[in-house]
């Protein structure tokens, strides 16, 4: 099992804990993750608001004709890249004349792309590649009585909806839960949209859906929310204090990425479970199960 | 529900907006939509929005330029695809969102904060190669205007102080890509592309 790793903009800032969990979690898992050279933003939801859809995905092909060359599988976790670069790749093979036009403008630096890669979303890997057997196989710390709520997050599953899980009620995340030993909770809210990027221009925005996904976890009965989403993660978890404040709700609910979970069943070393990233603290949590801080 | 009101000016349609408007990259799919209201009632932001996805075409085929470039519609869609997955006609509407929020900053109709986001978004993609959150946070604040932003800015400081205290903000951005130069060929030869296109 060996990918092109395309670990995107999030895991060099924000996004600190989930690339420190993922890559030992692939490894305890046997696949082997090499980093595409040089790679670039892929544009996000964001570029083609300002350059147009067809100049994003050019920019987004770059790292496919850099990836191209090893020939491996491109493994997304982002679900904001996973959206970019896998409707950019499905463009380059199927639409002709794209492919064409994209390839001239590649041209203008010496590269091209043949559009021969798969892009996997690291979800949709855990369960087609490595398999939940072999998941829970390798737990070392079965998070018996630990109840999570599986937050999917909206672009993951609806990007191309219906090639793996169902783009609304999906349960491919509360099967990894499971794996792990820790009860999955019920949960409706596990793929609305979490408020995004307008976190800057318009918070309510934020706090309103972001409210109603904690109600909806902890309704379930949750002690905590795990996520394969940097910008699902990054909103639920710093803006519970501010939520407090100006709404008077009274959250305390830890949001994990699903890997910092799976490092700590596999009984990793501590600095990939990577919790001091967490801006709610799990350890009231993760207490039971003999994990303090 | 807003959706339902009938406006009691006399109908006009002027085509050359809604010409335009199908001229960009999705903008064929406009005219696939039927008004079935599926965008609507699955919409994750419709309550913030001046208009539903659905009034927005139907303002589109009506030819209301200005209605629709100052509306907020295309500036609340978070991309969460919902629509795009529901939509009974196959159309893409967060795509056809993509190339209205385009449209709108290519035409200087940028007065809703989210423009100067996804400006200060897109300077960070080009000037690094990659995307540096507390690059893009100065920026847009920046093209806010500080003074008009200060209160946001206070309000926010306990949200960024607990990113600060938990290292998930780093105040130094990462290296550029070694390969801006060829990116910078890369978008430069798309964008001649697009031209020629339209």
């Amino acid at each position: 099992m060996r990918y092109s790793f395309y670990p995107g903009c999030s895991m060099e800032g924000t996004a600190v804990p989930y690339r420190k969990s993922v890559e030992p979690v692939a490894e305890a898992l046997g696949m082997e993750l090499e980093e595409i050279p040089d790679w670039n933003c892929c544009g996000a939801t964001v570029a083609s608001g300002v350059v147009g859809d067809y100049t994003q995905q050019v920019v987004a092909a770059r790292n496919f004709a850099l990836a191209e060359p090893r020939g491996l599988d491109v493994l997304v976790a982002c679900s904001s890249c996973f959206l970019s670069l896998a409707l950019t790749n499905k463009r380059f093979q199927e639409d002709a004349d794209f492919h064409r036009a994209a390839n001239e403008a590649l041209a203008a630096a010496g590269l091209k792309y043949n559009g021969t890669l798969k892009v996997r979303q690291i979800l949709e890997v855990m369960v087609n590649d490595v398999g939940i057997e072999r998941i829970r196989a390798r737990v070392k710390r079965p998070l018996t009585g630990l109840k999570v709520a599986g937050y999917v997050g909206c672009q993951t599953m609806r990007t191309l909806p219906w090639e793996f899980d169902d783009p609304e009620h999906p349960v491919v995340l509360d099967r990894i839960i499971e794996a792990l030993g820790a009860t999955a909770t019920p949960f409706p809210m596990k793929t609305r949209c979490c408020g995004s990027s307008q976190t800057l221009p318009a918070e309510k925005i934020l706090m309103g859906a972001s409210r109603e996904i904690l109600e909806s976890a902890a309704e379930g009965g949750a002690q905590m929310i795990v996520t394969p989403c940097p910008m699902c993660q990054l909103n639920l978890d710093s803006y519970q204090g501010r939520m407090n404040q100006l709404l008077q709700t009274s959250f305390a609910m830890p949001v994990l990425f699903f890997t910092q979970l799976m490092a700590i069943a596999f009984d990793l070393p501590p600095e990939s479970w990577a919790l001091k990233y967490n801006i709610v603290s799990p350890f009231q949590a993760l207490a039971p199960l003999g994990i303090n801080r | 529900m807003a959706d339902c009101q009938v406006s009691p000016e006399a109908v006009r349609y002027d085509p050359a907006f809604s010409r335009e408007v199908y001229a960009l990259e999705n903008g064929p799919q406009i005219k696939k939509c039927m008004q079935c209201g599926m965008c609507a009632v699955s919409c994750a932001t419709r309550a913030s929005m001046n208009y539903s996805p659905r009034r927005l075409f139907n303002l589109i085929k009506q030819g209301k330029k200005e209605t629709v470039m100052k509306s907020n519609t295309m500036w609340m869609c978070t991309t969460c695809l919902m629509c795009k997955v529901r939509c009974p006609r196959g159309i893409a509407i967060v795509d056809v969102m993509h190339d209205l929020k385009n449209l709108a900053i290519d035409q200087g109709y940028v007065t809703h904060p989210q423009a100067a986001f996804y400006q200060a978004f897109w300077k960070e993609i080009w000037s690094r190669g990659r995307v540096f959150e507390g690059g893009v946070t100065a920026r847009y604040f920046l093209k806010r205007g500080i003074l008009g932003e200060i209160k946001t800015i206070l309000s926010m400081k306990d949200v960024g102080m607990d990113m600060l205290r938990h290292s998930r903000m780093p105040l130094l951005p990462p290296r550029k890509i070694k390969g801006l130069g060829d990116l910078h060929k890369i978008i430069e030869k798309a964008r001649s592309q697009r031209k020629e296109v339209s």
